[in-house]
């Protein structure tokens, strides 16, 4: 009897955890602990700090619900930055929905063959499944029937929904959680639980600082930086190249780093005008903070760098001059051996410097605080691209947040006592001569590695 | 206990063992069509790995079937109340050589049964570095770098260098040309990684400090996916990569096409 | 005392109570008797409930991968909240890497081989080969003590910066070794290491009594043909222990002072890990290899493998023969075929490693050896079949289990052939049908052959039975949870899916095999709670279950010529034992069995 009580408990018990889904907790916003103790005032005031969080929230949601707020001329314009498409221009419109064609190649081919019951959900799309769902229950039982006031059918419209298919924030906020959060971070913090033993860190992107962009002038990254990011990962660190998803699903990723990174920057802004007296300074200083940050983004797209013509051939005499620029020191050349080393493994002298509060010898330390090494360039592995190009661009632009600098235009004095900048020749010239120093065999680059591996090295 | 109960702890017992051959031989049935079952094979030696796997399914599913079905029949057959004793039996000398000498004979016969395919995935390559059956030496079309938690793949430069300027390295994309053997070299930059692509039926583990030939030839075009096999570490599950299979002119033009865009001035980014 | 003036009476009609039970009657204290006991049937206790108590954190482990793999990325019930407090109870990847490492460890270290070797080794062999205690009675007490130092270091482990040991129960290096390579290779690895080497030196202090015990103190007539098979089980399980046990000790060293003093026995040159390398950290180039961590270690672990199964399969035979009423069938062959498993046993670790970068031509011999270990074992499974037959089969709890795992072990013994042959395995190596094979092996084997033993040697423990309709009940449930989840990870495994993936469902192949991962779950918690059963039987009747005489099983072996529970010294007569342990049915005697050490006139 009592057995027969215990089976059908737990029969039912099966029955009933079959439609059983569990919840994903959702984290809250952290504050930034670091910008907010840089401000007495703010770090004293509790009140404040609650009001900054209710600020950040207003402009820009939480992590179940992300969207920026609206400004009323965007109202105006119809412009919505929530709706993710906004940043794609027609031909990526065209590329993501070939994407989507893939992606949901089961879904559309069972629409198009009319038989719905056969369109399974698919994993990481909750949103365009409740849309998908919302569709159907309206749908009339012949799918040929003309749509609304389209000139399509309900065949169509559906197949458009896939095909279409961008994810919302709020779709993306959840995807972040189960596939970036426990390194990045619920704010993008790079604080997520996974951080602490990766070297290098994860990227803290509440700065709003990215290191690896096509971009000049320190420029804020664009939707594209971010998507090759994503595309391609960074080689020789924890973040891998993400391609296994749906570009979808990455251009979803980018946007929500986007807004986490415009969140971050609207955050410390925020925390640094803050006084005792005056507050936040009302909602107008607010809005001009978010909207100055905003702007800033929105003007990363004039600061590419582009070679003008084809990539020089590595000759001699630019392998020579790229030599000469690199063993140079200060004001003869590029001054690349004070960081890099003569022979390019990372162990030069300004690498290191005595830490102010343990007075011990370090490597110097990221924007982000954490301490970098110089690339061993012997080994031939570049973090973010290893196109000549890609190597022109750290030249020429610096590495953003690192003691990397800017080359072009950095004045020397040529051995005749002439000034001049460096122009774009003498970058090509640096570049071709660095990557001779990476294409020997690695055998060879190990063995003269003494004592310089990456420590906590930056990229 | 009365007479009933044991009754029905016969049958229920009973039962019980007999659901086990018959749910099993059912799930293994209709696991193909549950999908519960081996992706469509499309590389070249895949078949024979298939057919090496059947083969021994039905010598297991046979013995599996008349041994279960065996045990549930003496279940039912000697569980049942009887006053008188048990046979007294301490065994049989002619019984054991039978069981001993059949099975003897069965195993014998499936290790040689196995012995030409995996010679031919694993000991005999392309390149002739392990030179067990004639083929054209081939070079290594690419190498596969694993590393925490990525795939890199590294075509050679035309003179098919692996070190030099004009290497093309692929993040997790490989392509790879059609109906060609194809050897590759596999290398790990950390700790142990699994080169695996379950429609190819290859395996290989990568090792730091060695250098593993690997082999394949995919019949079809298309795109499959690759995955880690060994534990790499906390990222072990983001681990993948995708194969691309592509016609021979494709595969050149993409080849073409990627040794030109090495040297792009950067006007597409 | 002569054996003839013994009664030829069954002994079980005597109520334990009346029997003189002791030898000596000073007085023991607490502390002596039940902590610090030296008696065997106290140590084989303690195992015992060692045992089960990590069973059960083996278990809650189980179901937290379970969980991950049927709803990744969500709030984990009960354990979320413990482990992953930081995260609000979801798994990280990290954790979960640590969940399944533990989860094996814990199994195999701290639960098959203590319940299999010390808990049922120390009670039974005294006890059935007619010994008044161990050969070793304080190196017994020590060996049992000299666990907890590991089972503390291993669940410290848990405590450490960067969480439990993350590399697989395996362990292979670089991952192991180098500590950037995965958080839980700071120091929880050493941890791990210490843990190893602790329970390592208890098994072998184990070890060294059985065999001792077993080839000295055998009461006069225990001819060694003479021996119920557990002993011989047990005896061949303690000699894998005593050749296999050093060479993993020595490989854990070998990892420690790799990670404690970067000696490099097993990275290879020219690792670049997290961007932190070895070699240059060293400032010199490692000159090991990762792969002789593989052989060293798999060559302790796969006669591991035997060790946890041996024991069991001896078990059952006794079982299964008592309860069927029934000699053995084919004695004989059942010892040699113990042995040749065993034997066996040592040549086959590289099966393991077909896929590692192993010589392919060194695999195709270890396939052939791995092939023909399938032999002994049919042959084990035909005299299971060949007892049974023409038997009077009680359908009594301890036999049920141990007709489970002889069903079971067939099925684990079949797919085995798979994984053995090379050609196959490069498919199926580290997928889930691996997952399932040693499941059926380890867990439907010796976890039933564990509970049968419970059943089946409970009254010669504690004087009282076990509830008998209970255990049916626990059996049942038990069974078809245990199919429900591990038969159902062959056809996981088939499909391709790897182990050790913490999210599968990213990977476009294994998407659809989400269901069926949450179908197994709910069988693996289903299995787990179905344990309160058996928790509760246990407990309930070591106080109240009824009181039995010496042989309440009717059985032939000598422990049950012992009082129930037996005393200081184990028997209250002089022993000879005039005949083997399977005397069940004959038909020129009176009773349907002969017990061992009593004279028929």
């Amino acid at each position: 009897m009592s057995r027969n009580l215990v089976t059908a408990g737990v029969a039912a018990a099966l029955f009933a955890g079959c439609s059983f889904e569990p919840e994903q907790p959702v984290l809250e916003h952290e504050p930034n602990a670091k910008a907010i103790a840089e401000n007495v005032d703010l770090a004293n005031s509790p009140t404040a700090q609650d009001q900054l969080a209710g600020a950040l929230e207003m402009l820009f949601g939480t992590p179940e619900h992300p969207g920026y707020m609206r400004l009323e001329s965007w109202i105006e314009e119809e412009y919505d930055p929530n709706q993710g498409s906004w940043n794609l221009s027609d031909e990526e419109f065209d590329a993501l929905k070939a994407s989507n064609r893939a992606a949901f190649a089961k879904q559309i081919a069972a629409i198009e063959a009319g038989d719905l019951d056969a369109v399974a959900r698919p994993r990481y799309a909750p949103d365009l499944w409740r849309r998908y769902e919302a569709l159907v229950a309206e749908a009339p039982d012949d799918l040929n029937a003309t749509y609304a006031d389209t000139e399509g059918t309900w065949r169509d419209e559906l197949v458009y929904l896939f095909e279409g298919y961008y994810p919302s924030l709020t779709a993306t906020a959840e995807f972040y959680r189960q596939q970036c959060n426990h390194c990045h971070g619920p704010s993008g913090g790079g604080d997520g639980s996974t951080a602490p033993y990766l070297n290098p860190r994860p990227r803290d992107y509440r700065p709003g600082i990215f290191k690896f962009t096509a971009l000049a002038n320190k420029a804020r990254p664009r939707h594209g930086d971010l998507m090759r990011i994503l595309e391609e990962g960074i080689y020789m660190t924890a973040m891998p190249s993400f391609r296994r998803f749906s570009d979808a699903q990455l251009h979803g990723l980018a946007d929500y780093v986007e807004l986490l990174a415009k969140r971050g920057e609207t955050e410390i802004l925020l925390a640094l005008d803050y006084a005792a007296d005056e507050g936040f300074g009302g909602l107008e200083k607010v809005q001009e903070t978010y909207e100055f940050v905003l702007d800033r983004w929105e003007k990363a797209a004039d600061n590419v760098i582009v070679y003008d013509g084809e990539v020089p051939a590595a000759t001699p005499e630019r392998l020579a001059a790229g030599q000469r620029l690199f063993l140079g020191a200060e004001g003869e050349g590029a001054n690349c051996v004070s960081c890099h080393g003569p022979t390019g493994i990372g162990d030069g002298p300004s690498a290191r410097e005595v830490d102010p509060e343990t007075g011990l010898e370090r490597y110097v330390k990221d924007e982000w605080g954490n301490e970098i090494r110089p690339r061993n360039l012997a080994r031939g592995i570049y973090r973010f691209g290893r196109r000549p190009i890609d190597l022109y661009r750290r030249i020429y632009a610096g590495i953003n947040g690192t003691p990397m600098p800017e080359h072009f235009g950095m004045q020397i004095i040529e051995a005749d006592g002439s000034k001049r900048a460096l122009d774009e020749d003498d970058i090509w010239n640096l570049v071709h001569y660095v990557r001779s120093l990476g294409e020997r065999p690695l055998e060879v680059a190990r063995h003269d590695t003494s004592g310089n591996e990456e420590h906590a090295e930056g990229h | 206990m009365s007479t009933l109960k044991t009754f029905l702890l016969r049958v229920a017992a009973s039962l019980l063992f007999l659901a086990v051959p018959v749910l099993g031989v059912w799930t293994f049935v209709t696991a193909e069509a549950n999908g519960w079952w081996f992706p469509l094979n499309v590389s070249s030696y895949g078949g024979e790995i298939d057919y090496l796997f059947d083969l021994i399914l039905w010598m297991v599913a046979i013995t599996f079937v008349l041994t279960e079905g065996a045990l549930v029949w003496l279940v039912w057959r000697f569980s049942r109340p009887d006053s008188s004793r048990a046979v007294f039996s301490h065994g049989s000398h002619k019984l054991e050589m039978i069981w001993t000498a059949v099975p003897a004979l069965l195993l014998v016969f499936i290790a040689f049964s196995q012995m030409e395919a995996w010679s031919k995935v694993k000991i005999a390559m392309p390149d002739g570095t392990r030179p067990d059956e004639p083929y054209t030496v081939e070079k290594p079309l690419a190498e596969v770098y694993a590393s925490q938690f990525d795939w890199r793949f590294r075509y050679p430069d035309a003179e098919g260098n692996f070190e030099g300027a004009d290497v093309v390295e692929s993040a997790y994309d490989f392509y790879v040309p059609v109906n060609t053997k194809v050897l590759v070299r596999l290398r790990s930059r950390d700790v142990l990684h699994s080169f695996f692509i379950p429609q190819f039926r290859l395996k290989q583990d990568a090792v730091p400090g060695m250098e593993i030939p690997v082999w394949f030839k995919a019949e079809e075009t298309g795109s499959y996916e690759l995955i880690c096999a060994e534990l790499c570490g906390w990222g072990h599950y983001k681990m993948a990569g995708k194969i691309h299979v592509l016609p021979e002119d494709e595969y050149e033009a993409w080849l073409a096409n990627a040794r030109t865009a090495l040297y792009s001035n950067g006007s597409e980014d | 005392m002569s054996s003839s003036s013994l009664p030829t009476e069954p002994l079980g009609l005597a109520p334990s109570g009346t029997v003189h039970v002791s030898h000596d009657h000073h007085e023991i204290g607490f502390l002596k008797k039940y902590v610090f006991s030296t008696d065997h049937k106290m140590i084989g206790i303690q195992f015992l409930f060692t045992g089960l108590v990590t069973l059960l954190i083996g278990g809650l482990l189980a179901m937290g991968i379970r969980w991950q793999l049927a709803f990744p990325w969500t709030e984990m019930p009960v354990l979320g909240k413990l482990l992953f407090p930081e995260t609000g109870g979801v798994a990280t990847p990290e954790g979960y890497t640590m969940l399944f490492t533990m989860h094996g460890t814990v199994m195999v270290f701290f639960v098959i081989i203590p319940l299999l070797t010390g808990a049922f080794g120390n009670f039974l062999i005294p006890l059935q080969i007619g010994a008044p205690d161990m050969a070793f009675p304080r190196l017994n007490m020590l060996g049992y003590w000299w666990m907890w130092p590991g089972i503390i270091l291993m669940f410290l482990a848990f405590g450490t910066e960067g969480g439990g040991p993350a590399a697989g129960w395996t362990a292979y290096p670089p991952l192991s070794t180098i500590e950037s390579a995965a958080p839980g290779s700071l120091n929880g690895q050493t941890l791990w290491l210490l843990a190893l080497t602790f329970s390592g030196v208890s098994s072998m202090m184990g070890a060294v009594n059985y065999v001792t015990t077993i080839v000295k103190m055998r009461a006069p007539g225990m001819t060694i043909m003479r021996m119920p098979l557990s002993i011989w089980g047990l005896l061949i399980a303690a000699l894998l222990q005593l050749f296999a046990l050093p060479v993993l000790t020595a490989a854990s060293f070998m990892q420690i002072f790799d990670r404690v003093f970067d000696a490099g026995f097993f990275n290879a040159p020219d690792t670049l890990v997290n961007n932190m390398s070895p070699e240059v950290d060293l400032g010199t180039a490692a000159g090991g290899h990762p792969l002789l961590w593989q052989h060293l270690f798999w060559f302790y672990s796969h006669p591991a493998v035997y060790i946890m199964v041996l024991p069991a399969m001896g078990f059952v035979s006794d079982i299964l023969a008592t309860h069927a009423r029934k000699p053995i069938f084919g004695y004989k062959p059942m010892v040699y075929s113990l042995a040749g498993i065993a034997g066996l046993g040592f040549i086959v670790w590289g099966h393991h490693m077909f896929m590692s970068g192993l010589n392919p031509k060194v695999s195709l011999v270890f396939m052939t050896a791995t092939i023909m270990i399938a032999l002994p074992s049919a042959v084990k499974v035909f005299n299971w079949l060949g007892t049974l037959w023409g038997a009077r089969i009680q359908l009594t709890t301890p036999m049920l289990f141990a007709i489970g795992f002889v069903a079971m072990f067939i099925i684990g013994g079949l797919s085995g052939i798979w994984m053995a042959s090379t050609p196959v395995d490069i498919y199926i190596h580290d997928t889930y049908i691996i997952v399932a094979h040693f499941h059926y092996v380890v867990f439907a084997g010796s976890v039933f052959a564990i509970f049968a033993s419970i059943y089946h040697w409970f009254p010669k423990m504690f004087g009282r039975m076990m509830n008998d309709t209970l255990g049916k009940v626990h059996f049942f449930g038990t069974f078809v949870f245990t199919n429900g989840v591990f038969y159902m990870m062959h056809q996981l495994g088939l499909a391709g899916l790897m182990r050790r993936t913490a999210d599968p469902y990213a990977y476009e192949l294994y998407a659809h095999l989400q269901p069926l991962n949450q179908f197994i779950s709910y069988c693996a918690f289903a299995l787990l709670g179905w344990q309160v059963l058996f928790v509760f039987n246990l407990f309930h009747s070591m106080f109240f279950g009824k009181r039995v005489g010496r042989n309440p099983w009717r059985a032939n072996s000598l422990e049950w010529s012992a009082p129930s529970p037996p005393g200081h010294g184990n028997f209250d007569h002089q022993l000879e034992v005039v005949r083997g342990a399977y005397e069940y049915g004959d038909p020129e005697a009176e009773e349907d069995h002969l017990p061992q050490a009593v004279r028929v006139s």
